[in-house]
């Protein structure tokens, strides 16, 4: 057993310590995110009927916290990819460690990830919004790392969907858009209620509605909300998930 | 000068890029896809969250900034097609082929350009259909600048991969340079509103943006409203058609001077 973990530990750490290869690519998400936050924010904050939503960039910013997670934790989903096209599963198959802990291991390397990427943005969320209590942070470490799980889970298992470069690419984009449109991220629920009538109950089931739901009451946005009926549906999601996730990445690793 | 045998080879290329358009189903059912979530809903609700006197219906605003957003993503989309060939071998092999490199790059880009225009008309056609612009002129002109601004994208994108060649950097540095240039443009809001943010640096980016000249240029021929532009129609097309001239040029060059087997020298 002690092994079995230390191996998952192996495997999770590798890719942790590939994650800062990629500083520039960082870098630039980085930017991309608060530029989101500052700029898409500033900008729709004077487009945005306020009677709507007051603030925008507050309004918007627990979303960027589902956003942050997303960005990071599809990376490994992207290096899945490029070792299934140049063969190097081949090589991790060889490896001394299960295969199950090596699935275990990668997955959880992709949610660490995205946790280690959000950290900034969460402080980032505590000055824009307001800090949230102990309880809050309990919910919103809970909530961080099931998305962060869900996410790599999600992207690793696409990702060995197909070897096609392009077709890798399409797929992150449609699941970005299906995950953060098909959301109350960026519209607030009475509009999605006005807009999509007998479908908006779709968004409500929708897993980053309820990540965005729990951020939202953590950081003090909208207090009303239920965290624990949100956070139960999320693990409920997350379950899913991971374990299709693994069942796939397990069936495509051993497919010629 | 073109030899007509010349010409015909360019044909021959870009009969090739559009005959892999046939093998590309899921692709366009994907991007199919993307398009009505982003058209349906995202577009929908947003529009509904946005204060009435901004100058100009926000939907019908945003539907034509999101086919060039859609253009936009289609031509960059070239550059993992080509990091792929590049992996496969395929560019090799082209570069054996009894053909002049010139005859090859501008065959290459105007048969991704013409592939990516034939994958997004129907949804052009949509767009101008709801913001009730579906006129053969204003069809005929927005197909042929949609050309000339896939073109350039096609040229860039030619430019940046052959340099690279690798799928990896492709992946990180496109979809770094798709999401910026997207979000520096007035794809999403209107340039006035950028510049009464008080942000030069941004504006200037904005205003230099090629993809803030076509979804202007696009609006001006569509929305008669529409008032909210920094350039006249006349130089927004102007500059797409000079950049896609002169990034074609830059890929021709490209090919002919540098390009060796496995890359640029």
């Amino acid at each position: 057993m002690s092994s079995e973990l230390r191996s998952i530990a192996i495997v999770a750490y590798r890719d942790i310590a590939r994650f800062w290869r990629y500083k520039y690519w960082l870098a630039g998400q980085v930017a991309m995110n608060l530029a989101d936050i500052l700029i898409f924010g500033l900008i729709f904050n004077g487009v945005v009927n306020k009677d709507l939503i007051p603030d925008y960039v507050r309004f918007v910013t627990p979303g960027i916290l589902c956003l942050s997670i997303f960005i990071s934790s599809f990376s490994i989903g992207r290096e899945v990819g490029v070792e299934l096209r140049r063969e190097v599963t081949q090589y991790l198959l060889t490896l001394p460690v299960r295969r199950e802990s090596l699935i275990i291991g990668r997955l959880l390397g992709g949610a660490a990830r995205g946790l280690i990427y959000q950290f900034g943005f969460l402080v980032f969320a505590s000055i824009i919004l307001a800090p949230p209590s102990p309880e809050g942070w309990a919910y919103v470490l809970a909530t961080s790392f099931t998305l962060a799980l869900t996410m790599s889970s999600v992207s690793i298992s696409l990702s060995t969907v197909t070897r096609d470069f392009n077709m890798q690419a399409t797929i992150r984009s449609l699941t970005y858009y299906l995950l953060f449109f098909v959301s109350n991220i960026f519209y607030p629920q009475r509009v999605i209620a006005a807009r999509l009538g007998p479908l908006a109950p779709i968004v409500d089931y929708s897993p980053l509605t309820m990540a965005t739901n729990i951020y939202r009451w953590a950081f003090k946005y909208d207090v009303l909300l239920n965290p624990l009926s949100n956070l139960i549906g999320l693990l409920v999601w997350g379950l899913i998930i991971v374990v299709v996730a693994y069942k796939l990445y397990l069936r495509n690793l051993l497919r010629d | 000068m073109l030899s007509l045998h010349e010409f015909k080879a360019i044909l021959r290329v870009v009969e090739w890029d559009l005959m892999k358009l046939k093998r590309q189903k899921a692709f366009i059912a994907m991007r199919t896809a993307w398009f009505i979530i982003q058209t349906l809903v995202f577009g929908y609700a947003i529009s509904k969250i946005t204060r009435p006197d901004i100058g100009v219906d926000y939907y019908k605003f945003y539907l034509l900034g999101l086919y060039t957003a859609l253009l936009y993503s289609a031509s960059i989309a070239r550059a993992y097609i080509i990091a792929d060939e590049f992996d496969d071998g395929i560019i090799d092999y082209h570069l054996s082929l009894p053909l002049k490199r010139s005859v090859l790059a501008a065959g290459r880009v105007i048969g991704g350009a013409v592939s990516t225009i034939i994958f997004t008309v129907p949804m052009m056609v949509f767009i101008l259909y709801l913001v009730g612009g579906l006129e053969p002129i204003s069809l005929l002109t927005s197909i042929a600048s949609a050309l000339a601004f896939s073109t350039g994208v096609v040229s860039f994108v030619v430019i940046i991969v052959m340099k690279l060649k690798s799928t990896d950097t492709t992946d990180i540095l496109f979809g770094t340079i798709d999401a910026m240039l997207v979000r520096l443009s007035s794809v999403f809001y209107p340039l006035p509103i950028i510049k009464a943010l008080d942000l030069p640096a941004y504006y200037y980016l904005a205003l230099l943006n090629p993809l803030t000249h076509f979804a202007d240029f696009l609006r001006a021929l569509v929305l008669p409203e529409y008032f909210l532009l920094q350039l006249t129609p006349a130089q927004s097309i102007l500059y797409i058609l000079g950049l896609g001239i002169g990034l074609l040029v830059v890929a021709i060059e490209l090919f002919e001077r540098k390009l060796e087997a496995g890359g640029v020298k």
